[in-house]
């Protein structure tokens, strides 16, 4: 158990934490939207990747073609359904109708793909890097590569395009944007399709990792919302930093203190940081 | 809004016909043929409606989602749990104990969240339901992942005999006096000036600050009132099933206490026990297995905040305004007819 493996472990952990977090970034940070939906939705992205390639037979890329497309689509439809709700900015009904979708995802996932726990073996998972005495797989690598890609992408999209000020302009004010003539339901129809393909590339990439159940749901993205909240609410590099550090410190603990409570120990940490910062770490 | 919270006095006439209606609710089992399924089904109700009104008082006269209600619910199981089995005490000492630890629980969570809102609130109630989990599941001294079993029936000593609550049907008087208690209690809160307060804040937070209500210190009141609430079902919960582990911290009853309380409508006093009622008996009546129920409890909490965001309530009301609007149109049009023929 020496220092190098425990950092390896830290990056590992942090940048998948990172990766899932990050469509929840965009939405809370760029539109001030809520989805407690976020969990399910990771695991119905990690179940289709599975059926597609379990079932069909479809390599592990087209594999998460389609579960990008599958949760793109459906992101579409929950976005209709909310969309009176998300213009009159009703918060505390979206966290409830998120809330109740999710329950809908999971109950319906265990109708679908049965409640066995299943295994996504990707071939990157099961290749180890040959680096000496640290442990860890090219999937690990990928993860974390792609994470740096997206956040970096998604980034210059938000802060250097057009389209990126006009997103921060619908989530400032909706009704004040749509007199300049934007649409502001386009608006947040595209963000809550990003976010649901956001999601969908994360468990492809992530899930790997460990079995999957239908019933894993929140719990397994839990740490995302320390994430969000630790990073600063919506701030992207905030959320990056997060994520890492947030893997690092739960490596840690986990090795060095109790691995039975690493949940606890990063919400203790976040409970404590409220109290002294309730607006997160990132924002002055 | 406000004629539903006047400061009335129970008329005679009224303080009759509610009385009348609690006898008759008293007897229900029996009504419903007094077999043990209509005793079990009626006593879950009643716990459960508990167990929904300390989110209602939250989610209606606050407007905050708290996600972390299952920690106080799952403190009173605990309480009950431990204390008998390990200490041999009675009903009494378990309850006082629940209603003593659920006020620290939530005194310390509202502290810690006093300066949070919305969305941050409803995550940081949920960590900490999460944290709370994780530690029952983990800690061997309160049972670990299997839980506690083999807890003794309910004892509540009341000065000459002992009220001893071991069947569902002795357990139904236990669940209808702690229901009609919480009943009591919500609606002396709707009525107090902390309730009313806190709906002023909830509605209309400038109006509450230039009144010069301190609305952290309401919301932490608020809050902290509520916790005794749901804890005390948990309590009853765990002399009921006999049994107590950490699938009190499941989501189904966080995702069944927000439903109860927005399917007949947030701020209506029976609302969450209708609500509840309506749930419970198609889970336990009508139910079509459990991942079907789960897709059914989601979707009804869904759709009703989609498509009548007032509740059943809402949509009764609606219904009615579109029947008056109509009957009216309807006499002016036979007005209309009546003056042609004359013509």
């Amino acid at each position: 158990m020496n220092l190098s493996q425990q950092i390896v472990n830290g990056l590992v952990l942090g940048s998948g934490y990172a990766c899932i977090a990050l469509g929840w970034t965009i939405l809370l940070g760029v539109a001030r939207l809520v989805n407690f939906a976020h969990g399910q939705l990771y695991m119905l992205s990690a179940f289709v990747t599975w059926y597609a390639m379990t079932r069909a037979g479809a390599p592990y890329w087209a594999a998460i073609v389609i579960a990008i497309v599958v949760l793109s689509l459906l992101g579409a439809l929950m976005q209709l359904a909310m969309t009176r709700l998300v213009i009159e900015q009703n918060l505390t009904s979206l966290m409830i109708v998120t809330l109740g979708l999710g329950y809908v995802i999971q109950g319906g996932g265990a109708l679908i793909f049965g409640g066995n726990p299943q295994t996504l073996s990707s071939v990157l998972a099961r290749t180890k890097v040959d680096a000496g005495a640290l442990w860890f797989t090219w999937q690990d690598v990928l993860v974390l590569a792609m994470t740096f890609v997206l956040y970096a992408a998604v980034w210059l999209f938000v802060n250097r395009t057009r389209f990126g000020s006009v997103i921060r302009a619908v989530a400032e004010d909706p009704r004040l944007a749509q007199l300049f003539g934007i649409n502001a339901k386009l608006v947040y129809l595209g963000v809550f399709v990003f976010e649901c393909a956001a999601v969908a590339l994360a468990a492809a990439l992530v899930a790997p990792r460990a079995p999957i159940l239908t019933s894993m749901g929140f719990n397994e993205v839990i740490m995302t919302f320390v994430v969000v909240v630790l990073g600063g609410i919506g701030s992207i590099g905030g959320a990056l930093l997060a994520g890492l550090g947030l893997g690092m410190f739960i490596a840690f603990f986990g090795a060095f203190v109790a691995p039975a409570y690493t949940t606890a120990a990063a919400f203790g940490m976040l409970l404590l940081l409220l109290v002294v910062r309730p607006v997160g770490l990132a924002t002055k | 809004m406000t004629d539903s919270l006047p400061h009335r006095p129970l008329s005679m006439l009224r303080a009759v016909v509610v009385a009348a209606l609690i006898g008759v609710a008293f007897f229900l089992p029996q009504l419903f043929g007094g077999s043990s399924v209509a005793y079990s089904t009626l006593t879950t109700i009643a716990l459960f409606a508990v167990m929904c009104y300390g989110v209602d008082v939250v989610l209606s006269y606050l407007g905050e989602v708290s996600l972390g209600h299952t920690v106080f619910w799952a403190i009173g199981g605990y309480v009950a749990a431990l204390m008998s089995v390990h200490l041999g005490v009675n009903g009494w000492v378990t309850a006082l104990a629940t209603i003593g630890l659920s006020v620290a629980a939530a005194t310390f969570l509202g502290l810690v969240t006093l300066r949070t809102r919305e969305f941050v609130f409803s995550l940081v109630t949920y960590a900490a339901a999460v944290v709370t989990h994780e530690i029952a599941f983990n800690w061997d001294a309160v049972g670990g992942s299997d839980g506690t079993v083999g807890i003794p029936a309910l004892k509540l000593p009341l000065g000459f005999f002992t009220y001893v609550g071991g069947t569902q049907e002795e357990l139904w008087p236990i669940a209808f006096a702690l229901l009609l208690l919480t009943l009591f209690f919500v609606a002396r809160f709707r009525r107090s000036r902390l309730g009313t307060t806190a709906l002023m804040v909830h509605m209309n937070p400038a109006l509450a600050t230039s009144l010069g209500v301190d609305q952290r210190r309401v919301r932490l009141a608020v809050f902290v009132i509520s916790a005794p609430i749901t804890a005390l079902a948990g309590w009853l919960y765990a002399y009921q099933r006999a049994y107590v582990g950490p699938d009190m911290f499941e989501a189904y009853f966080l995702v069944m206490m927000l439903t109860a309380v927005v399917l007949v409508g947030r701020r209506i006093l029976l609302g969450p026990l209708l609500g509840t009622a309506v749930l419970i008996i198609q889970q336990n009546l009508l139910s079509l297995g459990g991942d079907w129920n789960k897709v059914i409890l989601g979707f009804v909490l869904a759709a009703v905040l989609i498509f009548w965001p007032a509740g059943l309530m809402g949509l009764v009301d609606h219904m009615r305004q579109r029947w008056l609007r109509k009957t009216r149109t309807n006499g002016r049009e036979n007005k209309r007819s009546y003056m042609e023929e004359v013509q």
